[in-house]
Protein backbone atom coordinates (compact mmCIF):
# COMPACT_ATOMS: atom_id res chain seq x y z
CA UNK A 1 0.00 0.00 0.00
CA UNK A 2 2.45 2.65 -1.21
CA UNK A 3 0.79 6.04 -0.03
CA UNK A 4 3.21 8.44 -1.15
CA UNK A 5 1.54 11.96 -0.70
CA UNK A 6 2.76 14.11 2.71
CA UNK A 7 -0.67 15.99 2.96
CA UNK A 8 -2.10 12.66 3.98
CA UNK A 9 -1.85 10.09 6.95
CA UNK A 10 0.01 7.20 5.52
CA UNK A 11 -2.56 4.66 7.65
CA UNK A 12 -5.77 6.24 7.81
CA UNK A 13 -5.73 8.73 4.70
CA UNK A 14 -6.65 11.29 7.29
CA UNK A 15 -6.02 14.89 5.53
CA UNK A 16 -2.90 16.49 8.16
CA UNK A 17 -1.56 18.83 5.63
CA UNK A 18 0.92 20.72 8.04
CA UNK A 19 -0.13 19.78 11.03
CA UNK A 20 2.08 20.05 14.12
CA UNK A 21 0.31 17.17 15.86
CA UNK A 22 1.88 14.43 12.67
CA UNK A 23 4.39 12.48 13.22
CA UNK A 24 7.33 11.67 10.92
CA UNK A 25 8.79 8.15 11.19
CA UNK A 26 11.33 7.22 8.45
CA UNK A 27 9.77 8.38 5.44
CA UNK A 28 6.32 8.59 6.47
CA UNK A 29 3.65 10.90 7.80
CA UNK A 30 0.80 10.00 10.42
CA UNK A 31 -1.86 11.64 12.12
CA UNK A 32 -1.60 12.02 15.43
CA UNK A 33 -4.40 8.90 15.80
CA UNK A 34 -2.38 6.55 14.10
CA UNK A 35 1.80 7.48 14.80
CA UNK A 36 1.64 6.16 18.42
CA UNK A 37 -0.15 2.95 16.73
CA UNK A 38 2.82 2.65 14.12
CA UNK A 39 5.60 3.70 16.41
CA UNK A 40 4.35 0.22 19.12
CA UNK A 41 2.66 -2.40 16.68
CA UNK A 42 4.23 -4.88 19.20
CA UNK A 43 2.88 -8.77 19.60
CA UNK A 44 -0.09 -8.68 21.65
CA UNK A 45 -0.15 -10.21 24.95
CA UNK A 46 -2.35 -12.99 24.36
CA UNK A 47 -0.27 -14.11 20.92
CA UNK A 48 2.77 -14.18 23.40
CA UNK A 49 0.57 -15.81 26.03
CA UNK A 50 0.00 -18.03 23.39
CA UNK A 51 2.99 -19.05 22.17
CA UNK A 52 4.43 -19.88 25.30
CA UNK A 53 1.71 -21.94 26.25
CA UNK A 54 1.77 -23.75 22.77
CA UNK A 55 5.51 -24.60 23.43
CA UNK A 56 5.27 -25.48 26.90
CA UNK A 57 2.61 -28.26 25.81
CA UNK A 58 4.75 -29.33 23.03
CA UNK A 59 7.63 -29.84 25.51
CA UNK A 60 4.61 -31.38 27.66
CA UNK A 61 3.84 -33.65 24.24
CA UNK A 62 7.55 -34.56 23.75
CA UNK A 63 8.20 -35.94 27.28
CA UNK A 64 5.08 -37.42 27.06
CA UNK A 65 5.43 -39.32 23.50
CA UNK A 66 8.39 -40.96 24.67
CA UNK A 67 7.22 -43.98 24.71
CA UNK A 68 6.00 -43.60 21.06
CA UNK A 69 9.23 -41.79 19.93
CA UNK A 70 11.29 -45.46 20.91
CA UNK A 71 8.40 -47.46 19.87
CA UNK A 72 8.57 -44.99 15.94
CA UNK A 73 12.25 -46.38 15.94
CA UNK A 74 12.15 -49.24 16.87
CA UNK A 75 9.27 -49.88 14.00
CA UNK A 76 11.60 -48.05 11.49
CA UNK A 77 14.61 -50.51 12.61
CA UNK A 78 12.91 -53.44 11.95
CA UNK A 79 11.08 -52.52 8.87
CA UNK A 80 14.43 -51.93 7.47
CA UNK A 81 15.92 -54.83 8.57
CA UNK A 82 12.53 -57.12 7.24
CA UNK A 83 13.50 -55.08 3.64
CA UNK A 84 16.78 -56.62 3.66
CA UNK A 85 15.95 -59.67 4.60
CA UNK A 86 17.05 -59.95 8.28
CA UNK A 87 13.83 -61.04 9.76
CA UNK A 88 15.08 -63.04 12.65
CA UNK A 89 16.76 -59.57 13.22
CA UNK A 90 13.78 -57.39 13.09
CA UNK A 91 11.87 -59.83 15.10
CA UNK A 92 12.92 -58.02 18.68
CA UNK A 93 12.33 -54.70 17.62
CA UNK A 94 8.86 -55.27 16.01
CA UNK A 95 8.13 -56.92 19.14
CA UNK A 96 9.42 -53.55 21.16
CA UNK A 97 6.68 -51.59 19.16
CA UNK A 98 3.62 -53.96 19.55
CA UNK A 99 4.31 -53.90 23.15
CA UNK A 100 3.70 -50.08 22.91
CA UNK A 101 1.26 -50.38 20.19
CA UNK A 102 -0.79 -53.42 20.18
CA UNK A 103 -2.70 -51.95 17.57
CA UNK A 104 -0.81 -50.95 14.72
CA UNK A 105 -1.73 -52.59 11.87
CA UNK A 106 1.98 -51.38 10.36
CA UNK A 107 3.98 -52.72 13.25
CA UNK A 108 2.09 -56.38 13.74
CA UNK A 109 2.08 -56.40 9.93
CA UNK A 110 6.23 -56.39 9.85
CA UNK A 111 6.15 -58.05 13.10
CA UNK A 112 3.93 -61.41 11.49
CA UNK A 113 6.42 -61.39 8.18
CA UNK A 114 9.22 -61.16 10.24
CA UNK A 115 8.51 -63.91 12.36
CA UNK A 116 6.94 -66.56 9.94
CA UNK A 117 10.10 -65.92 7.68
CA UNK A 118 12.38 -66.77 10.38
CA UNK A 119 10.72 -69.70 11.01
CA UNK A 120 8.77 -68.17 14.44
CA UNK A 121 5.37 -69.31 14.04
CA UNK A 122 4.51 -68.65 18.00
CA UNK A 123 5.39 -65.20 17.95
CA UNK A 124 3.70 -64.18 14.59
CA UNK A 125 0.39 -66.09 16.13
CA UNK A 126 1.43 -64.00 19.47
CA UNK A 127 1.64 -61.00 17.07
CA UNK A 128 -2.12 -61.44 15.50
CA UNK A 129 -3.98 -62.19 18.17
CA UNK A 130 -2.74 -59.13 20.42
CA UNK A 131 -3.84 -57.27 17.45
CA UNK A 132 -7.85 -57.42 17.69
CA UNK A 133 -7.67 -60.95 17.39
CA UNK A 134 -5.97 -61.46 14.42
CA UNK A 135 -8.61 -58.30 12.73
CA UNK A 136 -7.10 -55.63 10.34
CA UNK A 137 -8.70 -52.21 9.20
CA UNK A 138 -8.27 -52.74 4.99
CA UNK A 139 -7.85 -56.54 4.22
CA UNK A 140 -7.21 -55.03 0.66
CA UNK A 141 -3.65 -53.62 1.74
CA UNK A 142 -1.29 -55.33 -0.47
CA UNK A 143 1.44 -55.59 2.91
CA UNK A 144 -2.12 -57.56 4.57
CA UNK A 145 -2.30 -59.91 1.49
CA UNK A 146 1.51 -60.57 1.53
CA UNK A 147 1.80 -61.48 5.36
CA UNK A 148 -1.96 -63.42 4.80
CA UNK A 149 -0.51 -65.59 2.27
CA UNK A 150 2.65 -66.45 3.95
CA UNK A 151 0.83 -67.28 7.50
CA UNK A 152 -1.67 -69.51 5.87
CA UNK A 153 1.84 -70.79 4.20
CA UNK A 154 3.19 -71.26 7.26
CA UNK A 155 0.29 -72.92 8.91
CA UNK A 156 -0.71 -75.31 6.21
CA UNK A 157 2.54 -76.23 6.32
CA UNK A 158 2.26 -77.36 10.58
CA UNK A 159 -0.52 -78.58 10.03
CA UNK A 160 0.72 -81.41 7.43
CA UNK A 161 3.85 -81.71 9.48
CA UNK A 162 1.61 -82.40 12.98
CA UNK A 163 -0.84 -85.16 10.75
CA UNK A 164 3.02 -86.35 9.51
CA UNK A 165 3.81 -86.72 13.29
CA UNK A 166 0.51 -88.62 14.11
CA UNK A 167 1.36 -90.95 11.40
CA UNK A 168 4.74 -91.72 12.35
CA UNK A 169 3.55 -92.94 15.62
CA UNK A 170 1.66 -95.89 14.29
CA UNK A 171 3.16 -98.78 12.64
CA UNK A 172 3.53 -99.31 9.22
CA UNK A 173 2.51 -95.28 8.05
CA UNK A 174 5.97 -94.14 7.96
CA UNK A 175 6.45 -93.61 4.43
CA UNK A 176 3.42 -91.66 4.07
CA UNK A 177 4.56 -89.69 7.05
CA UNK A 178 8.12 -89.08 5.78
CA UNK A 179 6.38 -88.18 2.29
CA UNK A 180 3.70 -85.13 4.64
CA UNK A 181 6.93 -84.13 6.47
CA UNK A 182 8.88 -83.36 3.32
CA UNK A 183 5.71 -81.68 2.26
CA UNK A 184 5.19 -79.31 5.08
CA UNK A 185 9.12 -78.52 5.00
CA UNK A 186 9.57 -77.99 1.11
CA UNK A 187 6.44 -75.60 1.71
CA UNK A 188 7.85 -73.54 4.47
CA UNK A 189 11.47 -73.75 4.25
CA UNK A 190 11.94 -71.14 6.15
CA UNK A 191 11.26 -73.30 9.17
CA UNK A 192 15.08 -75.30 9.82
CA UNK A 193 13.21 -77.64 12.43
CA UNK A 194 11.10 -78.90 9.34
CA UNK A 195 13.29 -79.94 7.29
CA UNK A 196 15.29 -81.87 10.42
CA UNK A 197 11.66 -83.64 11.38
CA UNK A 198 11.80 -84.76 7.49
CA UNK A 199 15.27 -85.78 7.99
CA UNK A 200 13.92 -88.03 10.88
CA UNK A 201 10.63 -89.22 9.33
CA UNK A 202 13.24 -90.66 6.56
CA UNK A 203 14.94 -92.25 9.81
CA UNK A 204 11.67 -93.94 10.63
CA UNK A 205 11.42 -95.08 7.26
CA UNK A 206 15.00 -96.56 7.27
CA UNK A 207 14.03 -98.24 10.75
CA UNK A 208 10.67 -99.52 9.28
CA UNK A 209 12.57 -100.94 6.31
CA UNK A 210 15.59 -102.37 8.56
CA UNK A 211 17.86 -100.36 6.81
CA UNK A 212 19.82 -99.90 9.43
CA UNK A 213 23.09 -98.21 7.68
CA UNK A 214 20.77 -95.58 6.31
CA UNK A 215 18.88 -94.99 9.95
CA UNK A 216 22.52 -94.53 11.04
CA UNK A 217 24.12 -92.18 8.45
CA UNK A 218 20.92 -89.77 8.93
CA UNK A 219 21.33 -90.05 12.71
CA UNK A 220 24.78 -89.27 12.66
CA UNK A 221 24.43 -86.36 10.10
CA UNK A 222 21.75 -85.00 12.37
CA UNK A 223 23.41 -85.50 15.29
CA UNK A 224 26.78 -83.50 13.86
CA UNK A 225 24.42 -80.32 12.66
CA UNK A 226 22.59 -80.40 15.91
CA UNK A 227 23.72 -81.36 19.34
CA UNK A 228 20.82 -81.41 21.58
CA UNK A 229 19.21 -84.38 23.95
CA UNK A 230 16.82 -85.30 21.12
CA UNK A 231 19.88 -85.87 18.36
CA UNK A 232 21.43 -87.84 20.32
CA UNK A 233 18.83 -90.32 21.44
CA UNK A 234 18.14 -90.85 18.06
CA UNK A 235 21.81 -91.79 16.96
CA UNK A 236 22.05 -94.04 20.46
CA UNK A 237 18.93 -95.79 18.64
CA UNK A 238 20.82 -96.39 15.13
CA UNK A 239 23.66 -97.73 17.30
CA UNK A 240 21.98 -100.19 18.95
CA UNK A 241 20.00 -101.57 16.18
CA UNK A 242 23.56 -101.78 14.12
CA UNK A 243 24.89 -103.83 17.74
CA UNK A 244 21.39 -105.83 17.34
CA UNK A 245 22.24 -107.16 13.88
CA UNK A 246 26.12 -107.44 13.68
CA UNK A 247 26.71 -108.31 17.20
CA UNK A 248 29.80 -105.92 17.50
CA UNK A 249 30.53 -104.67 20.92
CA UNK A 250 32.01 -100.73 19.26
CA UNK A 251 28.18 -100.00 18.41
CA UNK A 252 27.15 -100.74 21.49
CA UNK A 253 29.39 -98.59 23.46
CA UNK A 254 28.93 -95.80 21.58
CA UNK A 255 25.23 -96.28 21.68
CA UNK A 256 25.22 -96.29 25.62
CA UNK A 257 27.51 -93.30 25.50
CA UNK A 258 25.23 -91.40 23.20
CA UNK A 259 22.24 -92.57 25.61
CA UNK A 260 24.37 -90.92 27.96
CA UNK A 261 25.20 -87.83 26.21
CA UNK A 262 21.31 -87.30 25.63
CA UNK A 263 20.88 -87.66 29.25
CA UNK A 264 23.50 -84.90 30.19
CA UNK A 265 21.98 -82.30 27.28
CA UNK A 266 18.26 -83.47 28.67
CA UNK A 267 19.03 -81.83 32.11
CA UNK A 268 16.91 -79.08 32.89
CA UNK A 269 14.64 -79.56 29.86
CA UNK A 270 11.31 -81.39 31.62
CA UNK A 271 10.13 -82.34 28.17
CA UNK A 272 13.19 -83.43 26.49
CA UNK A 273 14.41 -85.50 29.73
CA UNK A 274 10.08 -87.38 29.88
CA UNK A 275 10.82 -87.88 25.87
CA UNK A 276 14.66 -89.42 26.55
CA UNK A 277 13.20 -91.72 29.08
CA UNK A 278 10.41 -92.96 26.95
CA UNK A 279 12.76 -94.50 24.33
CA UNK A 280 15.97 -94.99 26.58
CA UNK A 281 13.78 -97.70 27.77
CA UNK A 282 13.60 -99.47 24.51
CA UNK A 283 17.50 -98.46 23.33
CA UNK A 284 18.35 -100.22 26.70
CA UNK A 285 15.94 -103.09 25.33
CA UNK A 286 17.78 -103.82 22.34
CA UNK A 287 21.11 -103.61 23.92
CA UNK A 288 20.14 -106.82 26.38
CA UNK A 289 18.63 -108.67 24.37
CA UNK A 290 19.88 -107.56 20.40
CA UNK A 291 16.12 -107.79 19.03
CA UNK A 292 14.82 -104.78 17.11
CA UNK A 293 11.20 -104.26 17.83
CA UNK A 294 8.45 -101.18 17.09
CA UNK A 295 7.56 -99.10 19.50
CA UNK A 296 3.79 -100.33 19.51
CA UNK A 297 5.55 -103.43 20.18
CA UNK A 298 6.96 -102.96 22.74
CA UNK A 299 4.83 -100.63 24.71
CA UNK A 300 2.25 -104.29 23.93
CA UNK A 301 4.77 -106.15 25.40
CA UNK A 302 5.92 -104.33 28.38
CA UNK A 303 4.02 -100.86 29.07
CA UNK A 304 0.48 -101.92 29.35
CA UNK A 305 1.77 -104.82 30.88
CA UNK A 306 2.99 -102.57 33.93
CA UNK A 307 -0.56 -100.14 33.28
CA UNK A 308 -2.48 -103.29 34.40
CA UNK A 309 -0.85 -104.37 37.36
CA UNK A 310 -1.21 -100.51 38.83
CA UNK B 1 -15.13 -32.40 -4.30
CA UNK B 2 -17.61 -30.28 -1.76
CA UNK B 3 -17.69 -27.00 -0.66
CA UNK B 4 -17.15 -25.14 2.66
CA UNK B 5 -17.68 -21.52 2.97
CA UNK B 6 -13.88 -20.18 3.20
CA UNK B 7 -14.63 -18.26 6.60
CA UNK B 8 -15.67 -21.81 8.30
CA UNK B 9 -12.40 -23.16 7.17
CA UNK B 10 -10.51 -20.14 8.38
CA UNK B 11 -12.45 -20.88 11.90
CA UNK B 12 -11.69 -24.18 11.85
CA UNK B 13 -8.18 -23.88 10.89
CA UNK B 14 -7.82 -20.19 12.99
CA UNK B 15 -4.22 -21.51 14.54
CA UNK B 16 -2.62 -21.33 10.97
CA UNK B 17 -4.47 -17.68 9.95
CA UNK B 18 -2.97 -16.37 13.24
CA UNK B 19 0.81 -17.91 12.94
CA UNK B 20 0.89 -16.56 9.27
CA UNK B 21 0.31 -13.01 10.01
CA UNK B 22 2.16 -13.52 13.17
CA UNK B 23 4.70 -14.27 10.46
CA UNK B 24 4.05 -10.86 8.08
CA UNK B 25 4.40 -8.54 11.41
CA UNK B 26 7.64 -10.39 12.59
CA UNK B 27 9.54 -10.32 9.12
CA UNK B 28 8.19 -6.41 9.02
CA UNK B 29 9.63 -5.49 12.16
CA UNK B 30 12.92 -7.44 11.25
CA UNK B 31 13.19 -5.74 8.39
CA UNK B 32 12.33 -2.32 10.13
CA UNK B 33 8.98 -1.63 8.04
CA UNK B 34 6.32 0.21 8.94
CA UNK B 35 3.19 -1.41 10.08
CA UNK B 36 -0.22 0.13 9.11
CA UNK B 37 -2.71 -2.34 10.65
CA UNK B 38 -2.84 -6.19 11.64
CA UNK B 39 -5.55 -7.93 11.62
CA UNK B 40 -4.73 -11.65 13.07
CA UNK B 41 -7.91 -13.15 12.35
CA UNK B 42 -11.90 -12.01 11.31
CA UNK B 43 -14.33 -14.06 9.85
CA UNK B 44 -14.15 -12.20 6.40
CA UNK B 45 -12.22 -12.63 3.31
CA UNK B 46 -8.76 -12.49 4.04
CA UNK B 47 -9.01 -13.95 7.26
CA UNK B 48 -6.38 -11.85 8.40
CA UNK B 49 -3.76 -9.33 7.26
CA UNK B 50 -0.89 -7.30 8.00
CA UNK B 51 -1.18 -3.97 5.91
CA UNK B 52 2.52 -2.44 5.51
CA UNK B 53 5.02 -0.19 4.29
CA UNK B 54 6.02 -1.14 0.97
CA UNK B 55 10.24 -1.63 -0.01
CA UNK B 56 12.24 -1.48 -2.48
CA UNK B 57 15.08 -3.62 -0.61
CA UNK B 58 13.85 -7.17 -2.55
CA UNK B 59 15.57 -9.52 0.37
CA UNK B 60 13.35 -7.31 2.95
CA UNK B 61 9.98 -8.32 0.19
CA UNK B 62 11.18 -11.74 0.06
CA UNK B 63 10.79 -12.23 3.86
CA UNK B 64 8.05 -10.21 4.05
CA UNK B 65 6.12 -11.92 1.49
CA UNK B 66 7.48 -15.93 1.95
CA UNK B 67 8.48 -15.57 5.37
CA UNK B 68 5.60 -17.35 6.70
CA UNK B 69 5.55 -19.88 4.16
CA UNK B 70 8.46 -21.37 5.71
CA UNK B 71 7.44 -20.45 9.56
CA UNK B 72 4.52 -22.64 8.62
CA UNK B 73 5.67 -25.14 7.04
CA UNK B 74 8.24 -25.31 9.80
CA UNK B 75 5.62 -25.48 12.81
CA UNK B 76 3.77 -27.48 10.75
CA UNK B 77 6.66 -30.41 10.77
CA UNK B 78 7.39 -29.80 14.69
CA UNK B 79 3.79 -30.24 15.79
CA UNK B 80 3.14 -33.38 13.65
CA UNK B 81 6.34 -34.73 14.38
CA UNK B 82 5.23 -34.95 17.90
CA UNK B 83 2.15 -36.58 16.97
CA UNK B 84 2.31 -38.25 13.98
CA UNK B 85 3.52 -41.63 15.42
CA UNK B 86 0.67 -42.22 17.69
CA UNK B 87 -1.83 -41.07 15.05
CA UNK B 88 -0.36 -42.13 12.14
CA UNK B 89 1.73 -45.14 12.43
CA UNK B 90 1.05 -46.72 15.81
CA UNK B 91 -2.95 -45.86 16.09
CA UNK B 92 -2.65 -45.44 19.57
CA UNK B 93 -5.11 -43.16 21.38
CA UNK B 94 -3.68 -40.00 22.67
CA UNK B 95 -5.96 -37.13 22.87
CA UNK B 96 -3.22 -34.59 23.24
CA UNK B 97 -1.05 -35.73 20.05
CA UNK B 98 -4.70 -35.54 18.11
CA UNK B 99 -4.72 -31.83 19.38
CA UNK B 100 -1.18 -31.16 17.83
CA UNK B 101 -1.95 -32.86 14.81
CA UNK B 102 -4.68 -30.50 14.50
CA UNK B 103 -2.64 -27.72 14.85
CA UNK B 104 0.17 -28.57 13.16
CA UNK B 105 -2.20 -29.19 10.11
CA UNK B 106 -4.01 -25.71 10.42
CA UNK B 107 -0.62 -24.20 10.30
CA UNK B 108 0.36 -26.14 7.22
CA UNK B 109 -2.98 -25.58 5.67
CA UNK B 110 -2.01 -21.73 5.84
CA UNK B 111 1.41 -22.01 4.75
CA UNK B 112 0.89 -20.29 1.12
CA UNK B 113 1.44 -16.80 0.86
CA UNK B 114 -1.71 -14.64 -0.65
CA UNK B 115 -1.05 -13.59 -4.08
CA UNK B 116 -1.19 -10.03 -2.41
CA UNK B 117 2.38 -10.82 -1.48
CA UNK B 118 3.03 -13.16 -4.52
CA UNK B 119 2.40 -9.88 -6.78
CA UNK B 120 4.87 -7.79 -4.46
CA UNK B 121 7.71 -10.45 -5.10
CA UNK B 122 6.87 -10.95 -9.02
CA UNK B 123 6.70 -7.02 -9.68
CA UNK B 124 10.53 -7.23 -8.59
CA UNK B 125 11.72 -10.50 -8.99
CA UNK B 126 12.32 -10.89 -12.91
CA UNK B 127 14.28 -7.67 -13.41
CA UNK B 128 16.71 -8.77 -10.56
CA UNK B 129 17.04 -12.41 -11.71
CA UNK B 130 18.30 -10.81 -14.67
CA UNK B 131 20.81 -9.24 -12.74
CA UNK B 132 21.83 -12.59 -11.38
CA UNK B 133 19.97 -11.73 -7.67
CA UNK B 134 20.33 -15.12 -6.26
CA UNK B 135 17.19 -14.70 -4.04
CA UNK B 136 14.94 -13.28 -7.00
CA UNK B 137 16.12 -16.47 -9.08
CA UNK B 138 15.31 -18.49 -6.47
CA UNK B 139 11.53 -17.02 -5.46
CA UNK B 140 10.91 -17.06 -9.96
CA UNK B 141 10.04 -20.58 -9.85
CA UNK B 142 8.70 -20.88 -5.84
CA UNK B 143 6.39 -17.73 -6.64
CA UNK B 144 5.22 -19.28 -9.94
CA UNK B 145 4.52 -22.34 -7.97
CA UNK B 146 2.72 -20.94 -5.03
CA UNK B 147 0.46 -18.61 -7.62
CA UNK B 148 -0.59 -22.12 -8.94
CA UNK B 149 -0.90 -23.74 -5.79
CA UNK B 150 -3.08 -20.40 -4.32
CA UNK B 151 -5.58 -21.03 -7.55
CA UNK B 152 -5.85 -24.86 -6.68
CA UNK B 153 -7.08 -23.97 -3.21
CA UNK B 154 -10.53 -24.37 -4.52
CA UNK B 155 -9.82 -28.31 -4.40
CA UNK B 156 -7.83 -28.32 -1.66
CA UNK B 157 -4.45 -27.73 -2.47
CA UNK B 158 -4.02 -26.12 1.22
CA UNK B 159 -5.22 -28.61 2.85
CA UNK B 160 -3.14 -31.41 0.31
CA UNK B 161 0.04 -29.10 0.84
CA UNK B 162 -0.67 -29.44 5.07
CA UNK B 163 -1.41 -32.96 5.43
CA UNK B 164 1.56 -34.11 2.68
CA UNK B 165 4.06 -32.20 5.11
CA UNK B 166 2.57 -33.41 8.09
CA UNK B 167 3.34 -36.83 6.94
CA UNK B 168 6.28 -36.61 4.72
CA UNK B 169 8.04 -34.47 6.84
CA UNK B 170 7.40 -36.48 10.16
CA UNK B 171 8.56 -39.75 8.22
CA UNK B 172 11.87 -38.31 6.10
CA UNK B 173 12.64 -37.63 9.96
CA UNK B 174 11.84 -40.55 11.79
CA UNK B 175 13.36 -42.51 8.79
CA UNK B 176 16.61 -40.66 9.13
CA UNK B 177 16.81 -41.04 12.72
CA UNK B 178 16.10 -44.81 12.61
CA UNK B 179 19.52 -45.28 10.63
Amino acid sequence: MPLISKSICSRCNTYIGSSSDAVQIGGLRFCATCGPLIKDWDYPQWLKVSLVALLLLLVVDLAHGRKYFHAGREMYVGERLVATGHYADALPHLQETIRIAPASDKAVLLAVKAAVLSGDVPSAAKALQGHNDGYFEDANKPEFQEVNSLWKRATAALEKAEQAGKLAEQDGKEIEAARLMHEAASAYPEMPALALAAESADAGVAFARKDYDTFLIISEKQWKRQVMSQTAGVLSSALACKYAVTGEASYKQRSEEMLQKARQLAEGNAEAAKDLEEYAERIRYRLDTRQIISKTEYDRKFRSKKTASK
Amino acid sequence: MFFIPGPVIAALTFPGVIVHEAGHLFFCRLFKLQVFDVCFFRFGNPAGYVIHQQTEDFKAQFFVSMGPFFANTLLCIVFCTAAFLPVWELKVFDPLAYFFYWLGLSIGMHAFPSTTDLSHLWAQAPELAKKGNLLAIVSLPLAALLVVLNYARVVWADLGYGIAVGVLGPIVIFRALAR
